[in-house]
């Protein structure tokens, strides 16, 4: 993995022995060595305790309190893995995933790319795509609500054509409705990023193509996308993470996991079993399966996505 | 990474070329902007429709309570603004923001221009520790971290308690890492051929051609704190401590049940919230603009 | 992430030594230490002026004992913020929040105080609570709550909308279950409300305490959910209410989609399932009557039975002074301080004989005087352990079967109860 990493960011020059034992600049040791300590510090407890608690009977109790904390191997995993509820959890991620990422991806990157184009009120647009990022979500959850009850706006403006049992109360439509509403909600911050990327686009690159003919289509496929594509990976991986952590918008907007268990994502399993219910070493073998996942995911990701 | 970009315009001149107008004609801008505004409506509409909610006396969510034409009025704001202490709370979001800025601009800059731009070892397990922390849920952690915090660092009641747990956030990471990748080697390369030191280079190469992804970062992380809720309120208990997010939340578990329009009073207490990060996007976004690092390529 | 896991690990020790070197409190605490204490009030803003004024008048009576009042969340996140200081030890004294179905688990997390480590407390809260007092006994047959105050839940119904349903306003047949459905027909095909009454479908755990389980206890005459060790709702009467509600989501009277709202305050529905604070909250915008729970075959109001969404006082095992900690408890469930609760908040004590201690209050505010009635036949949630889990058990099968109609009712309660009776055997 460490081989494959390294040639992630240069062309590797023939190698001598002593940089083949510390790398080329021993110096990055030093400059990543707050970033370190912070993990360890803040990090490493917590989570390395996760990881634990999920191979014991384990729950929270009062420091002094004498409690046993038997050594129970894959007991809490076979539970979470024999629950149809958890499993149900992990379909319905997929399917978010599946919806999600892609749109998010295609959306933010050609709305970034129109923007980042002189024209007139541009500040205002950026705002605009800007601002459902930063509303907190009850807010907005409000707002979706009205578009998408059952006798909201969309609804109305259907008419014959709206769905029966409407979109949030629909087992088949609601998770695909949150993967919309959370790409929606977090397309600001993507466009965001790409919209600073797209600033590092040498100018050079648009003008030789133009000069070559190159039609807007062209120019967008051969220069736009290969240039912006470490954004590109930062985005997939980014909105791959934060969507499997996919949280407050079940729990808001479809009264936590509605219809019927058809939104429930782990992070709220996570949060019932372990937080409401006491049972934390259950809670902690789902996240240890959802991280396994997610950072599996994002690897094969990046691969694909920094291939050259 | 470097030569990918600039292998990207090696392979330009390869294209089919097509007789098409190099600028997009009147027709094409007309369209373009039309979309653009149709979709920016669609984003803006939210926030329309939840200043217009925080206006209303009266609730009203039928689709034509969307467009009121009376019953406007300014009580909803009058009643955030008797019921908290709303300079206090600014600054307690102040300090707790403005710290997490810190902390995550400062490491995040180090982190990720080493992991760009340096070969060292145990770069590859680094990474992936970066990418661990992205990806484990917040809320597995909550209860190990708040007993780390509070017994093990006797953090309760601080703002660096409240700061700790957010200071590095990966993300910001993982942006300054992909800007410096798509930086070319050549120019830290010859700037070491000089002898500058790797600080010196950070400071005085990188950071003036990141400066898109700084103000990113900024942007984008200055929210999670801001709008964060649970943590400032296991940390401190104490009124005076508490960030605005907080004070907000309290106001509305109070009033939720009291006031003529609960909900009004809701999207009012949003829009406080979010007033002062449109108004730091707007002051900041003129600052996307290019650097036109090809010029730095080619000298 | 091959290195990944040992670094981890090694930190993990390191992170160990640090959470471990934190103090020792919840050592040598002993039932008669006096000195200043804390405590937590909920920050709902009534409940924080009488909290205050409790704290003031006792202060000034104790100037070596003074009491620090800090504020939590009135809503869910308050058992959260609970839960982690009890596991970082740093929680206060007392805490005049604390929701009997969470006390099961405070308790096994070792995080509570058992009050009958007093002198003279079982008596006490015996004797103030009336025979009520018994179901707030955890199974180890010791008090770990001080039963506190009571919001008891009847019907209100909204008399314009009645009106306009052609119901009569002052008397809506209500009582039992075909008159509830004949009333409630009427007002959605008159159009006069989009819903007959309006529960939350949402799928949180404590839902169900304001559908299913009023109507369940009032029907069983005060079975609680779980009795004995044993799950109760699959019963004939269990039964019977999930059949009523489900004609009532089958039949649209009541929407299954969650309002971002009010319902019954904007008058989107015509009844709701409330407690005594909705009275301030109605009191001039809406005229409302109230009705007691329906029972299937309608019983007598006066033998009707409710949930009484209670909020009690417990004592934290991380409290050092506990001697001053009980006295606070008494000054603050005193018949002074009790009514004085009663006047700031509307909220019942869990006092026997309500009315008859507090005359003048009842004279001059009338409108309480049904739910004080109805505060003296109250069920609570069942004190048994893994108390939330079984809640959301029974909460996810009702969704399945009720709301949403995707099994039968006796399928999905028959899983569900055998589920809860593993459950609540566990120790």
């Amino acid at each position: 993995m460490t081989a494959h990493l390294t040639r992630g960011a240069h062309p590797r020059p023939g190698r001598r022995p002593v940089t083949a034992l510390i790398g080329r600049h021993p110096v990055g040791l030093a400059l990543i060595a707050p970033y370190a300590a912070f993990l360890v510090l803040v990090f490493a407890y917590p989570f390395g305790f996760a990881v634990w608690m999920s191979f014991h009977d384990y729950f929270f109790a009062a420091p002094g309190a004498q409690v046993e904390r038997p050594f129970v191997g894959l007991e809490n995993y076979r539970t979470v893995l024999g629950d149809p509820g958890v499993r149900k959890a992990f379909g319905n991620i997929l399917v978010f995933l599946l919806i999600n990422v892609p749109l998010t991806a295609v959306l933010s990157l050609t709305l970034a790319v129109a923007l980042n184009q002189a024209i007139r009120g541009r500040t205002f647009l950026r705002v605009a795509y800007y601002v459902p990022y930063v509303t907190a979500s009850v807010a907005v959850v409000g707002v979706w609500l009205f578009l998408f009850s059952s006798d909201g706006l969309v609804n109305t403006v259907l008419g014959p054509l709206a769905p029966d049992p409407s979109w949030l109360v629909n087992e088949t439509l609601a998770m695909p409705l949150i993967a919309v509403f959370v790409a929606w909600k977090q397309l600001g911050f993507f466009i965001l990023l790409y919209l600073a990327a797209l600033q590092n686009v040498p100018k050079e690159l648009y003008e030789s193509a133009a000069v070559d003919g190159a039609s807007a289509w062209q120019r967008f496929r051969s220069v736009t996308v290969p240039a912006v594509r470490p954004a590109t990976t930062l985005v997939v991986i980014v909105a791959t993470i934060t969507g499997a952590n996919l949280f407050t918008e079940p729990y808001l907007l479809t009264g936590g996991g509605g219809p019927n268990g058809a939104s429930t994502s782990p992070v709220l399993l996570m949060y019932q079993r372990g937080i409401e219910q006491g049972n934390p070493d259950v809670a902690a073998a789902i996240g240890v399966l959802l991280v396994v996942g997610v950072v599996s995911v994002s690897m094969i990701n990046r691969r694909l996505l920094e291939r050259s | 990474m470097s030569t990918r970009t600039l292998g990207a315009a090696g392979t330009a001149p390869t294209v089919t070329p097509t007789p098409v107008a190099r600028r997009p004609g009147t027709l094409g801008r007309v369209l373009r902007a039309a979309a653009l505004i149709a979709f920016s409506l669609a984003f803006l509409f939210p926030f329309y429709y939840m200043f217009i909610g925080s206006l209303q006396a009266e609730p009203d969510t039928s689709p034509a309570g969307a467009f009121p034409t009376d019953g406007l009025t300014l009580d909803n704001y009058r009643e955030i603004n008797t019921e908290i202490n709303l300079l206090r709370s600014l600054v307690n979001s102040g300090i707790f923001t403005g710290g997490v800025i810190l902390g995550t601009v400062v490491f995040g800059l180090l982190a990720g221009y080493a992991l760009a731009q340096l070969s060292f070892r145990g770069r590859g397990a680094l990474f992936s520790l970066v990418l661990l922390v992205q990806v484990v849920p917040f809320q597995l952690l909550l209860i190990p971290l708040y007993v780390l915090i509070v017994r093990g660092y006797g953090l309760a009641d601080s703002y660096l308690g409240m700061i700790l747990p957010f200071a590095i956030n990966t993300t910001a990471v993982f942006i300054f890492r992909q800007f410096f990748l798509q930086l070319p080697a050549d120019l830290f390369a010859a700037a070491r051929v000089d002898g500058a030191s790797e600080l010196r280079i950070l400071w005085s190469v990188a950071l003036p051609l990141v400066r898109p992804a700084l103000l990113t970062v900024v942007l984008l992380t200055f929210i999670g704190p801001w709008n964060e809720f649970l943590w400032p309120f296991l940390i401190t208990k104490q009124t005076d401590m508490q960030p605005l997010a907080v004070s907000l939340a309290n106001y509305l578990s109070n009033v939720a049940a009291r006031a003529a329009n609960p909900y009004g009073a809701v999207l009012a207490g949003a829009c406080v919230l979010a007033a002062p990060a449109v108004a730091l996007f707007v002051a900041f976004q003129k600052h996307f603009t290019s650097n036109n690092i090809g010029s730095g390529v080619k000298g | 992430m091959r290195r990944t896991v040992p670094a981890a690990f090694l930190a993990l020790s390191l992170g160990l030594t640090a959470a471990c070197g934190g103090g020792d409190s919840g050592a040598k605490a002993d039932s008669s230490t006096k000195g200043p204490i804390t405590i937590w009030l909920s920050n709902n803003k009534e409940e924080l002026a009488w909290g205050n004024a409790m704290v003031e008048a006792w202060n000034g009576q104790h100037a070596d004992q003074k009491i620090t009042a800090q504020e939590i969340p009135a809503g869910k996140s308050s058992e959260e913020v609970i839960g982690a200081a009890i596991t970082a030890g740093n929680a206060p004294c007392l805490i005049f929040n604390t929701a009997p179905a969470a006390v099961p688990q405070f308790q096994k997390q070792g995080g509570l105080v058992a009050l009958d480590d007093f002198d003279g407390a079982k008596g006490y809260l015996e004797q103030r609570t009336g025979s009520a007092a018994e179901q707030y006994r955890s199974p180890d047959g010791k008090y770990y709550q001080m039963p506190w105050k009571a919001n008891p839940v009847m019907i209100v119904y909204n008399k314009a909308v009645m009106q306009k349903a052609g119901v009569d306003p002052e008397n809506p047949p209500l009582s039992t279950y075909a008159e509830f459905l004949d009333t409630s027909r009427k007002i959605k095909s008159s159009g006069a409300a989009q819903a007959a009454i309006y529960p939350s479908p949402a799928s949180q755990f404590f839902q169900s305490w304001f559908d299913f389980y009023p109507l369940f206890i009032a029907e069983t005459g005060g079975k609680q959910l779980v009795e004995d060790g044993k799950a109760q709702f699959s019963s004939a009467e269990g039964q019977r209410v999930a059949d009523f509600w489900k004609t009532l989501y089958a039949e649209g009277l009541v929407p299954k989609e969650q309002y971002n709202g009010d319902a019954f305050g904007e008058g989107k529905s015509a009844m709701a399932i409330v407690g005594p604070w909705a009275i301030p909250v109605y009191g001039d915008k809406i005229k409302w009557g109230l009705k007691p729970i329906p029972t299937s075959a309608g019983k007598p109001a006066a033998e009707i039975k409710t949930f009484s969404d209670a909020k009690n006082v417990a004592m934290y095992s991380s409290c050092q002074n506990r001697g001053t900690a009980w006295e606070v408890l008494k000054f603050a469930t005193s018949q002074e301080q009790d009514g004085a609760l009663l006047k700031a908040t509307g909220q019942m004590p869990l006092r026997a004989n309500l009315t008859a201690t507090y005359p003048d209050f009842f004279t001059e505010k009338p409108a309480y005087r049904d739910f004080a009635d109805q505060a003296g036949r109250t069920v609570e949630v069942s004190n048994v352990p893994n108390s939330i889990t079984i809640w959301q058990t029974f909460r996810d099968a009702y969704s399945e079967s009720v709301i949403f109609g995707k099994r039968s009712v006796a399928d999905a309660f028959g899983d569900a109860a055998k589920k809860v009776d593993g459950l609540a055997g566990q120790r």
